[in-house]
């Protein structure tokens, strides 16, 4: 069944980019109802699960567009992502704890094109080719566009950490 | 290699894409500048960041709700798709004329001089329409008295016992 296999990913997905759990709901409940709509469109020689997240990938940023949800900060880290045992001690768990949080908070600072193509490939670890095919964008882009939302998140992280130590 | 071209290739860097040359080329700029290989480390500390992110499970509720469309799709499955078919877009294009059109008439203010203008479009209409059955009416006719003329000229061959000598008589 449809819900059964794809609601997780796309539910993960709507999160991870609205960053509101109550909105990704919201969104995952209107991504099932285009898809069922849309079924008698799908061509069985294309991938399902590519042609179910660019669906998804559609729906979550045209809403973005029309609505910018109209806030400015996702949910706290910390309501939905317990933190996870520390691989390397309780000192470096605490610093890829807050890590994780800055970069979160800093996903909302993504365009949201950029946004959904990092959060493709670096937190539902698609490859590249994946991306392009989700994006429906050549190669060359996607790889530029991953490497400048990681570098925008690099200079945030950085930012706050150096505002941090002062 | 300059600071910005470095970042461009960052990724590729630490995903170990690049070819041996400008590998070996990106580490010796990364050698001789702190901010880039800060920023290279930086960079790394917010992937590993984004792929620590936990997978959530959906809440019951939504489960229930996702699983219920295709019963609320079937309920409401009278639909008005077919209003989108294609073949009735030029139907919908003639009706958006014709009411753009009308309420042009209904809502101008000089209503009643387009009326007049109407009115004598009408009747000019209608006197030419009466000249052409006059017409239609003649040319019948004449057309009548040719045919009639034509079967008297072929009883009047040989060939069906007529004389074609005889002066034509009706």
């Amino acid at each position: 069944m449809l819900v059964n296999s794809y609601s997780k990913r796309v539910f993960n997905l709507a999160y991870q980019f609205a960053g509101s759990y109550q909105e990704a709901e919201d969104l995952t409940q209107d991504i099932f109802l285009k898809l069922y709509g849309a079924l008698k469109r799908y061509d069985f020689e294309k991938n399902f699960t590519a042609w179910l997240l660019t669906l998804a990938k559609n729906h979550l940023i045209d809403t973005y567009r029309k609505t910018r949800w109209e806030k400015a900060h996702r949910d706290e880290f910390d309501e939905q992502f317990p933190a996870p045992e520390a691989a390397h001690g309780p000192e470096s768990g605490l610093i890829e704890e807050a890590d994780r949080k800055l970069v979160w908070e800093g996903l909302n600072r993504l365009a949201p094109e950029t946004r959904m193509a990092v959060i493709l490939r670096d937190i539902q670890d698609k490859s590249y080719e994946e991306v392009a095919e989700i994006l429906d964008l050549p190669l060359g882009t996607v790889k530029s566009r991953i490497n400048r939302g990681r570098l925008q998140l690099a200079k945030i992280l950085k930012e706050r950490q150096e505002g941090r130590l002062q | 290699m300059t600071c910005e071209r470095i970042e461009e290739l960052l990724s590729a860097f630490l995903e170990g894409r690049l070819g041996q040359a400008e590998r070996e080329r990106v580490e010796s700029h990364l050698a001789g500048c702190p901010d880039c290989a800060d920023l290279l480390s930086v960079l790394g500390r917010a992937r590993k960041a984004l792929a620590g992110f936990p997978e959530l499970e959906v809440s019951p509720g939504l489960q229930a709700r996702l699983a219920a469309i295709p019963e609320r799709k079937k309920k409401f499955s009278f639909s008005f798709d077919f209003l989108l078919k294609p073949s009735l877009q030029p139907v919908f294009a003639a009706g958006a004329v014709f009411m753009t059109l009308l309420s042009f008439y209904l809502f101008n203010p000089d209503k009643k001089t387009i009326d007049r203008a109407i009115d004598q479009k009408i009747h000019s209409g209608y006197s030419q329409v009466e000249k052409l059955y006059a017409k239609a009416g003649s040319f019948t006719d004449r057309l009548g008295d040719t045919a009639e003329n034509v079967v008297v000229s072929v009883k009047n061959w040989k060939i069906f016992g007529g004389n074609e000598d005889e002066p034509y008589k009706e």
